[in-house]
């Protein structure tokens, strides 16, 4: 684990002591070699996992998230390129520094063995993202985008926080394994309810749970595009984490107190989903969607059967990559055209059609084409829900209707009709935008042969 | 030594204070700093709106869609028509800039607009030499549904006594429909209209453009710099503060100043002759409008004539007023450089015509003179409309020499059109185009006002 953490850390001294004009290459260069040592070491073969020390531990589940955490972070820098260059070098140093901050809190956030280390290192990476969001977002509704953001989460996490110590003082330890091995029954009594309600509300205000989903279309909307891709990859899935990991002490009770989550999240997928079809900010309409991804993961997390675990970490890692490739696709625009209304960029493919391409496999993701592993993520909980509750087909197969119809939607207003005339004159597609969209595919498109890497541990 | 130790000591800020004065600036204007202390945290408390620290309400947006340069009546019905053909509400940011703010005042609450529209028609006068134009222009707006007939000098006389059919040839009147309407309240009230779709109307200069261009060639081997507008920079009046609008699309709906807008993105800069060096021939003109009042005038039943050397009159309100003018002839052109009236052109050019087509005429009494700009085209006295070939997200709307009034409506919605869809609709303005300028082919008109 040190041999991922120690690089990841020294990537600060990277950026700050290069030249001014090796800064960017150094740092791309590095973090993807880190790439590859990571991927040398986090796939696992057996579902025992890889107890690396005393504090980190990786297991399917996680593995797959820090894979993507490693691989995201050479992309955020590639995608940043160039709305920071008007920026001061002094800046674009800060701006990188947080990025790998981010980083280096993240994986061991993930493969924490020690709830009480997650918690806190859930918590601090808020501040980094925090930052990039109001310091360099666009509009100066990233201030209040920033303040919904950590409000949000902060009303969620210290209930956590008080659990956290309650569940440790009465059990000695907070450990993840040794939790799996314990025996901590919750009784039906109110004080239960209201532990099982604050473990769990952290995660569902992360995820977005649809009641609390305010923050995200104004944080992924006013971040700048590398505060968009590791919100919509990264930062969303932490929920998902935690949820998962917590489930285990908190049997019996999962089974009576998810069904009010269950539902908002079944319903909350529809109506997302729908406010898709109204959107013309594109920006708003993927971050609308990410919701609507999200409450699946959730509705799956909480009916606990292992088909749905495998479904939501796969619909987790699928939605990443996804997600992530269509905000980058919304900002190559955006850098054009100065502006993110749907109807002023029309007919796109014509002037950039390599792009188009890169559009339409993201849209097509984004709807669950088979065989893509969006698809496996959604048809492994759909098929779980089924199984939980008949009723539930109806409401999930809507909602996967909607999603096509939105994606549809958001490809042709873009790609297709007949390009305006302010459209001529519009710089090609960079090689380093191709680039970028073309390190989301690949790991979509190698995922779809062999997806056991991301189904989590239930598989 | 000691004291001079000390002097340096202190901020740098204040190099002379001795040792005697305290800083006591800190305490003082306590309240003051406690109140501003309160509103900054006020305005940091969800639900309100944070944006900096200090007031920035007069500052427009630092992004929108769509600029429109020009807050008048052409650039107020383009802002309409883009709000209404969006698809559903609030899809493009669409900013207005308006330089001159003194004249509109904005008006709270008011009741529905009343145009006050006077249908007494349009009497359009021709000589022998006009007589044939006009008889073609009245055949083609009967085609396209206008009630309007044309009437013999004889007829003439028999409808409207008090006229002198002296040189008069052929005359046409518009039966129904036809008149004149009040324009202010026609521009307020689709300022208020405009302002309750969620267009944001600003009060500034636009002093510069921040653009990136590039060379290419066009088919037939030319060089070409096509250029792309990135942001807008609006000037505060009385200040020289300014804020920069990124946009996606600029609309040059400037009236009377379009061509110093065009020329400040760079439309024009280049060899005479060329698709880069046609400027956009668009320069403001000094026209004056007399209000006079007679109570021996033609009364009532009084339409809006326009006579064979360029006058015109209409009736004024129910008193016995009439307004009316002339344009002047190139040579006489008044000078465009502020809006004084020139008291003697009444004199000397509209009131011998008046009273040659009105006898009645020869007592009236001049009540009031006001001048304004035309947008005036140099080139056909007709209006640009749509893209421009080579600073590709500028489109126009202006240069209608003084006849922007009515058609804004039809112009608002094509360059509507043309933004939103890529090509006109509803009504084909390609003649319209810029490209003529450089083509030069002349849009003519027959038109004597």
């Amino acid at each position: 684990m040190l041999k991922i953490i120690i690089p990841s850390l020294m990537l600060l001294p990277l950026t700050w002591l290069s030249s001014n004009k090796n800064v960017w290459i150094n740092v791309t260069a590095h973090s993807f070699l880190i790439n590859t040592l990571a991927m040398a070491t986090l796939w696992q073969m057996n579902e025992t996992g890889m107890g690396l020390s005393q504090t980190f531990y990786i297991d399917p589940l996680s593995s797959s998230l820090i894979m993507l955490v490693i691989w995201l972070l050479p992309l955020m820098l590639l995608a940043s390129q160039n709305h920071i260059k008007k920026e001061t070098d002094y800046n674009k140093k800060l701006y990188i520094s947080m990025l790998i901050i981010l980083q280096t809190l993240l994986i061991p956030t993930f493969s924490a063995n020690e709830l009480m280390l997650f918690y806190i290192l859930f918590e601090a990476t808020l501040i980094p993202t925090l930052v990039i969001i109001t310091r360099w977002g666009n509009q100066t509704e990233r201030l209040s985008a920033g303040l919904y953001f950590l409000f949000y989460t902060l009303v969620g996490s210290i209930p956590l926080l008080i659990a956290l110590i309650s569940i440790n003082s009465s059990l000695g330890s907070l450990n993840t394994l040794l939790l799996t091995l314990s025996n901590y029954m919750l009784n039906q009594s109110w004080s239960n309810h209201i532990l099982w309600l604050a473990c769990m509300m952290a995660f569902m205000i992360k995820m977005p749970l649809y009641g609390v989903h305010l923050w995200l279309p104004k944080a992924h909307v006013e971040a700048p595009i590398a505060g968009s891709m590791i919100l919509a990859a990264i930062l969303l899935k932490l929920g998902g984490y935690g949820m998962m990991r917590l489930s285990v002490i908190l049997d019996p009770l999962t089974k009576s107190m998810a069904y009010p989550f269950i539902m908002l999240s079944l319903w909350g997928m529809i109506m997302t989903s729908s406010i898709c079809l109204r959107q013309t900010d594109l920006k708003s309409l993927i971050a609308y969607s990410s919701v609507s991804h999200m409450a699946l993961v959730i509705a799956a997390i909480m009916i606990q059967t292992p088909w749905s675990f495998m479904g939501a970490s796969a619909l987790m890692i699928a939605h990443g990559l996804t997600s992530s490739l269509l905000f980058c696709l919304a900002n190559t625009n955006y850098e054009r055209i100065h502006s993110r209304t749907m109807i002023m960029a029309r007919g796109l493919q014509t002037a950039f059609p390599l792009m188009a391409l890169f559009w339409f496999l993201g849209s097509l993701t984004n709807l669950a084409l088979p065989p893509s592993i969006n698809l496996i993520g959604e048809l492994l909980i759909s098929i779980s829900l089924f199984s939980w509750s008949n009723f539930t087909i109806l409401l999930v197969g809507t909602n996967i209707l909607i999603t096509a119809l939105y994606s549809l939607y958001m490809l042709i207003t873009t790609q297709r009709g007949t390009l305006t005339p302010h459209m001529i004159n519009l710089q090609p597609s960079h090689t380093r935008e191709l680039t970028l969209m073309m390190l989301h595919i690949t790991p979509l498109s190698l995922l779809m042969i062999n997806p056991k890497f991301i189904m989590g541990n239930t598989l | 030594m000691f004291r001079r130790v000390l002097r340096l000591g202190l901020t740098p800020g204040r190099p002379n204070r001795g040792l005697r004065t305290r800083r006591g600036g800190f305490i003082l204007d306590w309240d003051a700093k406690v109140s501003d202390f309160k509103k900054k945290i006020e305005c940091m408390l969800p639900g309100k709106q944070w944006g900096m620290p200090y007031d920035t309400s007069y500052l427009p947006p630092k992004q929108s869609d769509v600029v429109i340069i020009g807050g008048g009546i052409l650039g107020l019905s383009v802002a309409f028509w883009l709000k209404k053909m969006e698809s559903s509400r609030g899809a493009i940011r669409v900013l207005v800039v308006e330089q001159d703010h003194t004249e509109y005042l904005a008006v709270v609450d008011a009741p529905l607009v009343d145009l006050q529209f006077n249908p007494s028609g349009c009497l359009l006068l021709a000589s022998e030499k006009n007589a044939a134009t006009l008889e073609s222009n009245v055949k083609m707006q009967r085609q396209e549904g206008a009630k309007v007939c044309l009437i013999s000098p004889e007829q003439l006389q028999n409808k409207f006594p008090w006229i002198n059919i002296e040189g008069v040839a052929l005359a046409s009147y518009g039966m129904e429909d036809e008149g004149w309407f009040d324009a202010w309240s026609l521009f307020q009230g689709l300022r208020r209209k405009v302002q309750s779709m969620g267009v944001l109307l600003y009060q500034g200069e636009v002093t510069r453009f921040i653009t990136s261009s590039r060379q290419m060639e066009t088919t037939s081997g030319e060089q070409v710099v096509l250029r792309r507008i990135h942001e807008v920079q609006v000037k505060m009046n009385n200040s020289l503060e300014y804020q920069p609008v990124e946009c996606a699309v600029v609309i040059n709906a400037a009236g009377a100043w379009s061509g110093q807008v065009a020329e400040l993105a760079g439309i024009g800069k280049g060899l005479p002759g060329t698709l880069q060096g046609t400027k956009l021939p668009v320069e403001p003109r000094k026209r004056y409008v007399h209000l006079w009042h007679c109570p021996q005038g033609p009364g009532l039943e009084t339409p809006l004539v326009a006579d064979i050397n360029g006058v015109y009159f209409r009736r004024e309100g129910l008193g016995s007023n009439y307004l009316g003018g002339c344009s002047p002839t190139e040579e006489e052109e008044p000078d465009p450089t502020n809006l004084e009236v020139d008291h003697d052109f009444f004199q000397n050019k509209v009131w011998p015509h008046l009273v040659q087509r009105v006898p009645s005429f020869k007592t009236l009494k001049v009540q009031s003179n006001w001048a304004g700009y035309y947008d005036y085209n140099t080139f056909d006295q007709n209006g640009v409309v749509g893209p421009h070939p080579l600073v590709v997200n500028m489109y126009f709307a202006t240069g209608f020499s003084g006849h922007g009034l009515q058609h804004a409506p039809g112009i608002g919605r094509a360059v509507a059109e043309m933004v939103l869809e890529g090509q006109f609709k509803t009504i084909d303005m390609s003649p319209f185009l810029f490209n003529r300028f450089y083509l030069g082919e002349k849009l003519q008109e027959y038109n004597i006002l």
